[in-house]
């Protein structure tokens, strides 16, 4: 992050030498009228031999602590290749910074070099260098600022993170499915699948037709199954190998038999004939009483009639005489009726109210057959 | 008896099964105006199994492009096909049915739509979806739509635009149900289970079919039309009110789906986040399907003749494209975006208001005989809008970075068909005392000379136009 002025030589200390200076400096701290500048005023540790010879990359992070931060402060950094690790912990108080005590910790155990601390004004300064090189240095970095309560701030080291599919993969058996895993910009060194038997991690071998592993890019992977059959169902896991670490993700496949949504399909149709023939037989039957009430009745009963008829059995106008009749059936039909079902129904059924039942009957059926679906 | 006197009409084919409707001697009655209200229901899940089933089943394309491994825009090519197969071959849906009655013929619509989806649901290849579902599930729907609609007119004449409102609801209702209910079935049984259960779901649309009862109306032409042409119902065009019907709305339909497709990217460009386009559209969708019953509702008072209404409704929603399309930026991601809101409410009220006339308007242009095929006629009309008007609003929006031209543009076809619907009889307020409000729309069409006119001979009598001042 900021280039620190480097004060010593370049020797290289050891640990107690270097807990001397600590000491030195922790004592020198009320005198110090640092004119220097107000971000990193350390007096810069030399750098040791492997972060000299190596060149990796450079990760700089900084964490800001009050004595009035209620939580601890933490900071997420994924990192998939090797790199030197420059962290620093500043942290403000209106108190006697000499009290502070200054610690740092790597997951629950101490550190115990390599750290500076340093002050300006109000503001208590503490640095952390370190290289990464496999997975073993990744992990948790505290440091602690202790008064009477101790304040952390914590650095979260993690490989990163690979996305594949929160729900399951369905598919059908004959079928192939293809299962994805990717991770935002990140160029794992190698990808490996793995299938569960039980709970046993069986890597996925590529056999012949079956299983055919590939990736357009480099940050995903893709793993075709074809010809796929009810065993094939089950967990999975993509795996990637990084040189810091390794990280995984499971993806869930099921496999289904096309009898699976044969039975709602074939129930759902049969319903549908059921209210078919319930239509077509509800009209025959109305019909039916039609030419059973008009056949030589009187006028009283073909006014009443007249209600259902509107009903849109239409259809059975007496064929002879009875235009005017017509008429009047429309006129007071069309009063009498209006838009919605309910009433046509009920209207329904002061004739054929076995029709009537027969149409909820098979509302009942298909409200049964949801039930039997869900 | 009554086989002696049962004269050839239409539906003749279905009439075997029923007793036939009144008989030649005596002038049939006119519309029952709610009785066999079922008529209705069927009508409203007709466009619901339809036109919603359409819009909820961009549910399932992402898997589905996963599983083929192609990119999303060559799965939206489904629901384009399907679209655009069924308006453009409305005609031929109406022009069966008016040769057989349009129970058979969306019986046999729904069979076909459900066969398309099975078809799929074994699909190997995109391009057997494109077949199954695009071609397959699309003549299906063209078969089914325009009969339904059609029969609906025809059942109704006092309260009509309201029963065609409330049917036009069906497709914001099934929406609602459908993409949830679409969600879960992908979820339980994956993209090819899912299709499966579909198939068996539009097979729902065998009973609508089922309900519409044959009815005979005076105005019918006596006798089914003979040659395929004339039952294409082409020689509609030979009336004056019709052409500029049509015209105008060809232009309208330009403009009309813009923004189904577009609104919602437009509310994301304006810097609404995620939640905040999902509002914008919902609102407009309610906005839409409220107006169309109140619309509905109004026009049938009869106090403003309805090609004047068909016309101030298609002004307002041309304008409240363009209001839509010059709303300044709103806020950040956290804003609710207050003034693309109000203006998404203004368009989906008058686009809302809109449709219900397009088919109410109907039996007074051409006669309620002939509002089956003037219906498919005016399906295949609005899909020359729809497969031209999106892709140039995509094309704009592309040249010039962000939707407004579009939605001008867009907005401006719609204000030009309205312009146009001015022409149409009793658009334009006459001079002369008002005829009285409380007569029920005009069925027979106030255009044709006499009831029984024969619409389909191609020598067919001339409109003749109300005359203003």
């Amino acid at each position: 992050m900021r280039a620190l002025p480097g004060l010593l030589a370049a020797r290289a200390p050891t640990p107690r030498l270097l807990l001397l200076l600590q000491c030195l400096l922790a004592t020198a701290r009320p005198s110090s009228a640092d004119g220097s500048a107000p971000d990193l005023p350390f007096t810069s540790l030399p750098l040791r031999e492997e972060m000299m010879a190596n060149n990796f990359s450079w990760e700089s992070h900084n964490i800001s602590l009050t004595e009035h931060s209620s939580m601890p402060v933490e900071k997420n950094i994924t990192l998939e290749r090797p790199s030197n690790v420059n962290l620093t912990c500043q942290f403000t108080t209106s108190g006697d910074l000499n009290a502070v005590n200054v610690t740092w910790k790597k997951d629950s155990e101490q550190l115990e070099n390599n750290y500076l601390v340093s002050a300006t004004g109000s503001t208590l300064y503490t640095q952390y260098r370190f290289t990464i090189i496999n997975s073993k240095q990744m992990g948790s970095y505290s440091c602690f600022f202790r008064e009477e309560k101790e304040q952390r701030g914590t650095f979260n080291f993690k490989v990163p993170e690979l996305h594949g599919k929160n729900k399951p993969l369905i598919s059908y058996v004959g079928d192939s499915t293809v299962l994805t895993c990717k991770c935002q910009n990140c160029f794992p060194l190698n990808w490996t699948w793995y299938s569960t038997n039980g709970s046993i991690k069986v890597p996925v071998g590529v056999q012949m037709n079956k299983y055919v592993i590939n990736g357009t890019y480099a940050n995903e992977t893709k793993l075709k199954i074809t010809q796929l059959l009810e065993e094939d169902g089950g967990s999975y896991w993509c795996h990637a190998l990084f040189q810091v670490g390794e990280s995984e993700e499971h993806i869930e496949l099921v496999v289904l038999s096309y009898l699976v949504p044969l039975k709602p399909f074939l129930a759902i149709v049969a319903e549908v004939v059921l209210l078919v023939a319930a239509i077509l037989l509800c009209e025959k039957y109305t019909q039916k009483e039609k030419k059973h009430s008009d056949e030589g009745k009187e006028f009283e009963q073909t006014e009443q009639l007249k209600s259902d008829d509107s009903n849109g059995i239409e259809n059975n106008v007496p064929r002879h005489r009875k235009n005017m009749r017509g008429r009047e059936r429309m006129d007071d039909g069309s009063r009498t009726m209006n838009l919605f079902p309910a009433a046509a129904v009920s209207q329904l059924s002061t004739v054929g109210s076995h029709c009537f039942i027969l149409q909820w009957l098979s509302l009942l059926n298909f409200i049964c057959l949801i039930c039997v679906v869900s | 008896m009554p086989a002696s006197q049962r004269k050839h009409r239409r539906g003749g084919f279905s009439h075997r099964c029923l007793p036939t409707p009144q008989t030649a001697m005596t002038p049939p009655a006119g519309p029952p105006d709610g009785g066999w209200g079922w008529v209705a229901a069927a009508a409203f899940a007709v466009n619901g199994l339809s036109y919603g089933l359409l819009r909820s089943l961009g549910l399932a394309f992402p898997d589905l492009a996963e599983h083929f491994d192609r990119s999303a825009q060559d799965t939206a090519w489904i629901s384009a096909l399907a679209l655009a197969v069924q308006q453009a071959a409305s005609p031929v849906g109406s022009a069966l049915s008016t040769r057989w009655g349009a129970r058979p013929v969306v019986m046999v619509g729904g069979v076909l739509a459900s066969l398309g989806f099975v078809f799929s649901a074994f699909a190997r290849s995109l391009l057997h979806l494109y077949l199954g579902l695009g071609l397959l599930a699309g003549s299906g729907w063209a078969l089914v739509f325009a009969p339904a609609l059609g029969t609906l007119s025809r059942y109704f004449s006092r309260r009509r635009v309201l029963a065609v409102g409330l049917a036009l609801t069906g497709n914001g209702a099934s929406s609602l149900l459908l993409a949830p209910a679409l969600q879960l079935l992908l979820d339980t049984f994956g993209w090819r289970g899912a299709l499966l259960l579909l198939g068996a779901i539009t097979l729902h649309l065998t009973p609508c079919g089922a309900l519409l009862l044959p009815l005979a109306l005076p105005g019918d032409p006596p006798a089914p039309p003979r040659s395929p042409l004339a039952a294409l119902g082409l020689g509609l065009f030979t009336r004056r009110a019709f052409s500029i019907f049509a015209l105008g709305t060809a232009l309208v339909g330009g403009g009309y789906f813009v923004p189904y497709v577009h609104l919602a990217p437009h509310a994301l460009d304006r810097g609404l986040g995620g939640y905040g386009a999902a509002l914008v559209v919902a609102v407009a969708a309610v906005g839409d399907a409220g107006a169309r019953l109140v619309c509905g509702w109004l026009a049938d008072q009869g106090w403003v003749p309805l090609p004047r209404l068909l016309a101030v409704f298609g002004a307002l929603t041309g304008l409240g494209l363009w209001v839509v399309g010059l709303v300044p930026v709103v806020g950040g991601e956290e804003s609710w975006g207050g003034p693309l809101l109000a203006a998404a409410v203004a368009y989906g009220l008058s686009a809302g208001s809109y449709a219900p006339l397009v088919f109410g308007v109907l039996p007074g242009l051409v006669g309620i005989g002939g509002v089956v095929q003037a219906t498919g006629l005016v399906m295949m009309l609005m899909s020359l809008g729809g497969l031209l008007g999106p892709p140039l609003s995509g094309f704009l929006r592309d040249e010039t970075g962000d939707f407004t031209t579009s939605f001008l543009v867009s907005g401006s076809m719609i204000l030009s068909g309205s312009f146009i619907y001015i022409g149409l009889p009793k658009a334009l307020p006459s001079c002369g005392p008002a005829s009285p409000p409380a007569t029920p729309p005009p069925e027979r069409g106030e255009l044709l000379p006499a009831p029984q006119a024969v619409l389909l001979s191609p020598g067919g009598p001339r409109s003749t136009l109300d005359t203003t001042c």
